[in-house]
């Protein structure tokens, strides 16, 4: 690449999306990428296998992270300089999955402030300010811009040593991801000039991988045909999934996916918190000793992390520099202590997925945890003690699992086939999230509701809430709270020239339709008493449709509107 | 409190209609096999955008209704014009070619059975992985627009049948619709018996201390299912639809105290 030229190119947003242009008699193979909240990997269908592919230092693992240092920025996958030397400078920007497309009242977001570059937040909804110190000043970014950078180098490396031109890829995401989130993603992709063919939530990546290994060995005559059912736990350092899977035959259902925020981050800045209480406020106004000091902190506390795995304790031994130092033995019942709520939250997201698949511990067949949190010793235990079980999945590498998932479905949906039948494979997904609108009191009423196969269309009959109500709004949300507060805004729009009569008696008609590419349209009808036919024309929106920086939250809607536009549920019949 | 509304076809669905893309793709069908118990969107084509009633492109000419003319003489693949040997043609064996969706088949003919109330359900979720296999628009990425609307449409039939047929109460009010009687899900409840009965219920739900308390009222329901599930086959078997109205009607009241249960737990 050219010193002038830019790193990115920026496609448009509606090149991501929707069908794809060409379908040539000779599909290219789309490479599967585990962008991880730490580390990424890139895998692809060999034609006989899936393959990782390395970079220039032979890894397999690579830093998710970019740094900001000359006038091209570089990333993880080129940089010869180590990643823990770049992060105390802060110029150095990473954990972008756990930061994209999140706005500045989030708590990820707030619990990003102490990492070695600039997250600031002015609690308004808006994105927050994210920069770094190049050259004694804050040079702002976005995680769509970092991911960018990051996914042009894999690109490069990829076709570097396939020797062909990359544009489709399957990209694995986080199970609670918002669809605003995935745009995000797309965003970034675009940007990097790559098309999105499938995003996979991680677990059922595995679950793919899982059920091509069934599938090998009812071959080989080592396992029955019948249906086998998996826990898979999937654990990195952004977040927590959950899936669970039945699987005969190639095809896996899943039954039940559950995610949620919590990773290996969250465990090291409990942590760092323990080593250094009030490391956040030494912290605070970000100069340079001080981002030094909080990169010497993480690096040492994520080393200790990473030794309690194979050993009791460990002796922590760092000069942060200011005169501050830490010199102490952390045991493995302390770290436990210290994450205690990290390890319930885990339990609790198991126990919901099982919950909501309708299956019994006794019906897993096996458990598969992965992730590299899934290392930690208390985790490995947690998830064995809730199914009842001695022993884990063996038959995959923890790291390389949700990759290779991804790969698997590069070449799936990429329509490759194998004289084998070892792509003879097929996930069918579920909704990770229930979506929904916004009724009476900011309540959150789901249409589709979570864990619902896809593709669906689902339909719920509203109302309004005051005589003569002319106009309703109908606001898109997706998540698990009975609140709209508490879930993610997809979009809004108005349905307009209702006919005037008493409150209750127009039916406001909401339907919601996924369809095969998982493209999500919310259409609004209204049905007056007595007629067939719309009594205005039925919107249909795709969503999401919010763009970045919606300071859009129901206490604005609230305070400007009121209850003017609200719907109201249509109450069930005795 | 709310409720899922069933897919009803005087609801947007006969306001909108999907614009035949390529083909003049299925539409949905204004017949009688509606309304089905669940969202029923297999009848509407899902390829392509809503449309409203009335627009200049829309053919009027469904593949529907073509198919059910002719599902009992000749059918040709429309890839490679081999003919299907029986009536049940969803995917060509010769060339894989996904084909257009038939609504003449019903539910029980894609998973092979019998059209019978009783069936064993176990046997399904391999059926149904089977089709998906050879259905499912995930699979036919590489393939036409024309044949991946094919697969979207026929996968989410198969999804329903399967959804249909594995749940009883759906598959009671399912197979009624084969039958021509259709069951209104929103009727109001006049037998005062039964209404008292299910007041009764709903505030033991309400009321419940814990949790093994609604397992224990769960289970009471649970077995109201099945007692009814029993009643409805046999009024099925004997033709009596109006006693098979009757424990669809008992099954639907007991069901939603379920899932009453279901979200308290
Ligand atoms: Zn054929």
């Amino acid at each position: 690449m050219g010193m002038a030229e830019p790193a990115y190119t920026v496609a448009s947003d509606s090149e991501t999306t929707g069908e794809e242009k060409s379908s040539s008699a000779f599909p290219e193979i789309a490479i599967g990428i585990d962008v991880g909240t730490s580390k990424c990997s890139v895998a692809v269908w060999n034609g006989s296998e899936v393959e990782l592919l390395k970079n220039n230092r032979n890894q397999k693992m690579m830093r998710s992270y970019v740094t900001f240092k000359d006038d091209i920025p570089s990333g993880g996958v080129s940089n010869q300089l180590s990643h823990e030397n770049e992060m105390l400078s802060g110029a150095a920007i990473f954990n972008m999955k756990r930061l994209i497309g999140r706005v500045d009242t989030d708590p990820v977001v707030h619990s990003s402030k102490n990492l070695p570059f600039l997250v600031q937040t002015l609690d308004i909804g808006v994105r927050p300010f994210i920069a770094a110190l190049v050259n004694n000043v804050w040079r702002s970014t976005t995680p769509e811009e970092v991911l960018a950078i990051f996914l042009v180098e894999l690109k490069a490396m990829a076709e570097v040593q396939l020797k062909r031109p990359i544009r489709n890829v399957v990209l694995t995401i986080p199970v609670s991801f918002s669809r605003f989130q995935v745009t995000r993603i797309e965003r970034a992709c675009a940007m990097a000039g790559l098309h999105v063919l499938r995003l996979m939530p991680e677990p059922t990546a595995v679950a793919l991988l899982y059920a091509q290994q069934q599938q090998q060995a009812v071959h080989e005559n080592i396992g029955g045909a019948s249906e086998k059912i998996a826990l898979i736990f999937n654990m990195g350092a952004g977040y927590c999934d959950i899936a669970v899977t039945a699987t005969a035959g190639g095809v896996s259902q899943i039954k039940a996916l559950a995610g949620s925020t919590i990773g290996g981050e969250e465990i090291l800045q409990n942590m760092m918190r323990y080593l250094l209480p009030d490391s956040e406020i030494l912290f605070s106004n970000h100069g340079i000793n001080e981002i030094k000091s909080m990169g010497l902190l993480r690096v040492a506390t994520q080393d200790a992390i990473y030794k309690l795995s194979s050993q009791t304790s460990v002796q922590i031994d760092v000069d942060l520099g200011n005169e501050l130092k830490i010199c102490k033995v952390v045991d493995r019942e302390e770290f436990e202590e210290v994450n205690r709520k990290v390890f319930e939250k885990c339990e609790s997201l198991i126990m919901q997925c099982l919950h909501d698949a309708k299956v019994e511990t006794k019906d897993v067949a096996d458990i598969i945890a992965v992730g590299g949190c899934s290392y930690i010793p208390k985790i490995r235990n947690l998830v064995m003690s809730i199914c009842k079980r001695q022993e884990l999945y063996k038959g995959m590498n923890p790291l390389e699992a949700a990759v290779c998932g991804a790969a698997l479905e590069g070449a799936v949906a990429s329509g490759i086939s194998d004289p084998f039948g070892s792509l003879d494979l097929l996930t069918i997904q579920v909704t990770p999230l229930a979506i929904g609108i916004r009724v009476e009191e900011n309540n959150f009423v789901p249409i589709i509701p979570r864990n619902t196969t896809m593709p669906t269309r689902k339909e719920l009959s509203f109302t309004t809430f005051r005589d003569n109500q002319i106009e309703v709004l109908i606001v898109v949300y997706e998540g698990e709270g009975e609140k709209v507060g508490k879930n993610h805004l997809l979009g809004y729009f108005k349905i307009m020239g209702i006919p005037p009569a008493p409150k209750g008696v127009p039916e406001i008609n909401v339907c919601m339709d996924i369809d095969a590419s998982n493209v999500l349209r919310v259409l609004a009808g209204v049905v007056l008493p007595g007629s067939r036919h719309p009594a205005i024309p039925v919107m249909e929106v795709r969503m999401p449709t919010v763009d970045d920086g919606h300071g859009w939250c129901a206490e604005a809607l609230d305070r400007t509107y009121g209850s003017a536009l609200d719907l109201v549920t249509v109450q069930k019949k005795i | 409190m709310w409720k899922s509304k069933v897919w009803n076809l005087t609801l947007l669905s006969t306001i909108l209609r999907r614009r035949p893309t390529l083909l003049s793709i299925s539409h949905f069908q204004s017949n009688s096999t509606s309304p089905f118990p669940s969202p029923s969107f297999s009848t509407i084509s899902r390829i392509s955008n809503f449309d409203f009633l009335g627009n200049p492109s829309f053919s009027g000419k469904t593949f529907c209704s073509e198919s059910a003319e002719k599902s009992h003489v000749h059918v040709r693949c429309w890839s490679c014009g081999n003919v299907a040997n029986g009536s049940l043609f969803l995917f060509c064996d010769s060339c894989r070619s996904i084909q257009p969706l038939d609504q003449s088949v019903d539910y029980f003919q894609i998973f092979g059975l019998e059209r019978k109330y009783d069936i064993g359900v176990e046997n399904l979720e391999g059926k149904y992985k089977d089709w998906q296999k050879k259905l499912h628009p995930d699979l036919v990425h590489s393939k036409s627009e024309k044949e991946r609307g094919f697969a979207a449409e026929q996968s989410a039939r198969v999804i329903d049948a399967y959804r249909t047929l594995s749940k009883p109460l759906l598959r009671a009010i399912y197979i009624m619709s084969l039958e021509g009687v259709d069951v209104d899900e929103e009727e109001t409840l006049s037998d005062p018996e039964l209404l008292s009965e299910i007041l009764e219920i709903r505030e033991a739900v309400e009321e419940a201390a814990d949790s093994q308390e609604l397992n224990q009222i769960q289970s009471q329901m649970q077995e109201k299912l099945d007692h009814w599930s029993n009643s409805f086959a046999n009024a099925f078997q004997c033709r009596k639809f109006e006693e098979a109205l009757n424990s669809i009607r008992r099954m639907t009241y007991y069901q939603r105290v379920n899932e009453e249960i279901v979200k308290k737990l």
